[in-house]
């Protein structure tokens, strides 16, 4: 009972409604809680589609979608009104998974990038078109199982932040609900910036991962704790890494979920060669202009 | 201060945005629209225009900044053409479904790969059944007139639907006529700002219209709005005529019918040839007439039927083709439903014509004409439908 009135009191005041129609232990519902909490109610959100969109039905601010294709288009729309009207004191968030952001609309979001639209851009990544059933996207990472790649996919994670960064934006980040503070942090900076924002989140998805879905918080901060998801952002076009953990082995990250399992000793050792190697790069240039 | 000038299709349709005052106008380019959008373009950068004109890129995202823009509380104008109107086919389902008042100009062209870069209306008519508002427009000046028309009609809470002011690329779009640009305070007084009723997207005042979960009610809400958009056009053209001293019948106008058994049906820019070609016939005392077409959606199954009452002969012309149809072009085939239920059917003669933008001449028309008249005699048809271009009828092309 004591429980359930801190459940009532939280939701009385946060932008998030109760109850979801996430699957258990999706991480949408989490962030979006620490997002709008770091945005404030003076947003309006865009957006539509599958996984991304599931948490989001249940904000208490302004939405507004049209389709799963249609990424970073009718926020454009939303900004141009807002700017006809005069009206500076809104944020617009445009969010959209990693299929509709690497795949089918990236020209769309390249688009908006170029023009440098005032909004924030949130890839949700749960590194697959999960809500039709665990499909392969642009995003999905190499060896991962899905139902179109059920042998492991072939090739590479398309570097998305890295290729928007470069469109010489004002500000990219890569985020994890892992790490509240850092989320939040990186959120209320974005907010601060006029023009083009671009935020990489990973989303952990028990569902299409297959890991026990009380384990997401835990599964992504082995993410970053490997380094398969380095937390960095890129402001300026100067890359600065925001947290340099030792590495822990990649298998660790690998060996909770399920979509990895069929992988062979090799396989984890090419990955692992692979991490390391951007690792060192990243290191490398961290602190450094890394946009020509 | 109202002026009279030499405008083309593409130009009128620049005024006509700017005199409604619209506020966001994501576009992309397209021939043959794209001396609208330049146009628009110009007048921005002299400050004589004040819109958020985005330059996106590709039609897709123009309709879907469209969108945004429109529940955003914006008035907004878009055009596009052939294969950007099918490009943005998917979005072009939004407006009518979320119940957003844009207009966009089609500028019709063939599409790919058997056609060219001229005009024929199966880009549009592609679009019917999405719940867009189509007005067909004859020349620079309708094109003018329609489009801040349109923004009254769509904007009008009987209909809350979007609203193409249709017209041929080259023979509208590029050809010049004496063209009158009214003053805007009278504009401004014939349209007010825009305000949507049902929908607002600013946080502390957010509305949207209702959703029903019985998607069949959902749909049959925008079909009545389709519906009640009859009168609404009706209402608004009357009352422009009225203030501006320009009018064009709401959705069809009959020309040069007076004791008349028979008639041509056209749409679009074969209109004015078709004008000189019955007034040239009357003359040689051939007693048939002229239908323009102007609305196709909605369309006008009342006001076909009263005529049905009058004239024993339609003869339709086709600008457009549906392969392996029940028969014939769109135009026709929605005629004929319109007339079915009718104890006294007139006869129906459907003719192809201009596909791919070819010239619709004043010999063809006068073939057409013939025929409708050839039938009035008989009393038989002797072909439901007929490709003209593919007759030698003795002309240099």
């Amino acid at each position: 009972m004591e429980t359930d009135k801190l459940f009532d009191e939280y939701y009385e005041k946060s932008l998030l409604q109760g109850g979801t129609t996430c699957c258990p232990g999706c991480g949408g519902p989490l962030f979006w809680r620490m997002t709008l909490d770091a945005l404030g109610p003076n947003t309006i959100v865009y957006g539509d589609g599958p996984c991304a969109m599931c948490a989001i039905r249940n904000i208490k601010l302004p939405t507004f979608g049209l389709h799963f294709s249609f990424v970073a288009d009718g926020s454009t729309g939303i900004v141009a009104a807002l700017a006809a009207k005069g009206r500076r004191d809104i944020t617009v968030v445009s969010s959209a998974g990693d299929g509709a952001t690497g795949d089918i609309s990236f020209g769309k979001v390249s688009a908006a990038a170029e023009r440098n639209e005032n909004m924030i851009q949130i890839c949700v990544d749960n590194e697959a078109y999960m809500n039709t059933g665990i499909q392969k996207s642009g995003l999905t990472p190499f060896g991962a199982w899905t139902t179109t790649t059920p042998l492991g996919k072939e090739n590479p994670k398309k570097a998305v932040p890295m290729i928007i960064a470069q469109h010489k934006v004002p500000y990219v980040a890569t985020v994890s609900v892992a790490y509240p503070r850092d989320l939040k942090a990186k959120i209320k900076k974005a907010k601060g910036i006029e023009g083009f924002k671009y935020i990489h989140t990973v989303m952990p998805c028990p569902t299409g991962w297959r890991f026990d879905p009380a384990k997401s918080v835990e599964v992504v901060r082995l993410g970053v704790e490997t380094w398969a998801w380095p937390l960095y952002e890129i402001e300026g076009g100067v890359l600065k890494l925001s947290m340099k953990p030792k590495p822990k082995p990649i298998e660790e990250y690998l060996r909770p979920q399920r979509r990895f399992r069929h992988l062979t000793k090799e396989q984890i050792e090419f990955i692992q060669r692979e991490v390391d190697a951007r690792r060192q790069r990243l290191l490398e240039n961290d602190g450094k202009r890394i946009i020509l | 201060m109202e002026f009279t000038r030499m405008m083309e299709g593409n130009e009128a349709a620049a005024w006509g945005a700017k005199l409604s005052r619209a506020e966001v106008i994501p576009a992309y380019p397209i021939t043959p629209q794209t001396e609208l959008i330049s146009h628009i373009a110009t007048l921005i950068a002299r400050g004589e225009m004040k819109a958020q004109y985005i330059k996106v890129e590709g039609e897709h995202t123009a309709m879907a900044a469209a969108c945004g823009a429109s529940a955003a509380g914006a008035r907004v104008f878009t055009a596009s053409a052939s294969q950007g109107i099918a490009f943005m086919e998917e979005a072009l389902w939004m407006p009518p479904g979320r119940r957003l008042p844009i207009v966009m100009c089609m500028v019709n062209r063939a599409l790919a790969p058997i056609g060219g870069l001229r005009p024929d209306h199966n880009d549009a008519l592609l679009q019917r059944d999405t719940g867009w508002i189509q007005l067909y427009c004859e020349n620079s000046q309708e094109v003018l007139d329609t489009i801040i028309m349109a923004y009254r009609i769509g904007e009008d809470r009987q209909v809350y639907l979007p609203v193409a002011p249709c017209y041929d690329g080259y023979f509208v779009s590029a050809t010049a006529i004496p063209t009158t640009v009214p003053d805007q305070g009278e504009v401004d007084e014939f349209l007010p700002p825009y305000k949507h009723e049902m929908y607002s997207l600013m946080p502390g005042d957010y509305r949207r219209p209702p959703f029903p979960l019985n998607i069949a009610k959902a749909r049959y809400e925008v079909q009545k709005a389709m519906e009640r958009a009859k009168k609404v056009i009706e209402k608004v053209d009357r009352e422009y005529a009225k203030r501006f001293g320009r009018g064009y019948d709401g959705l069809l106008e009959e020309y040069a019918c007076d004791g008349v058994e028979a008639v041509l049906v056209t749409m679009g820019s074969m209109t004015g040839t078709a004008r000189d070609v019955i007034d040239e016939m009357q003359a040689e005392g051939k007693p048939i007439g002229l239908v323009k077409l102007r609305g196709f959606r909605p369309f006008p199954t009342e006001e076909l039927r009263e005529l049905a009452k009058k004239y024993h002969v339609l003869g339709i012309v086709d600008r457009n083709t549906s392969y392996g149809s029940a028969g014939g072009g769109v135009v026709a085939m929605e005629a004929a439903r319109a007339l079915y239920p009718l104890d006294d059917r007139p006869l129906l003669l459907n003719f192809h014509v201009g596909l791919g933008g070819s010239d619709v001449t004043m010999r063809q028309i006068r073939y057409m004409a013939d025929k409708v008249l050839e039938t009035l005699e008989t009393g038989k048809v002797e072909k439901e439908v007929e490709w003209v271009e593919l007759l030698d009828l003795g002309e240099v092309m």
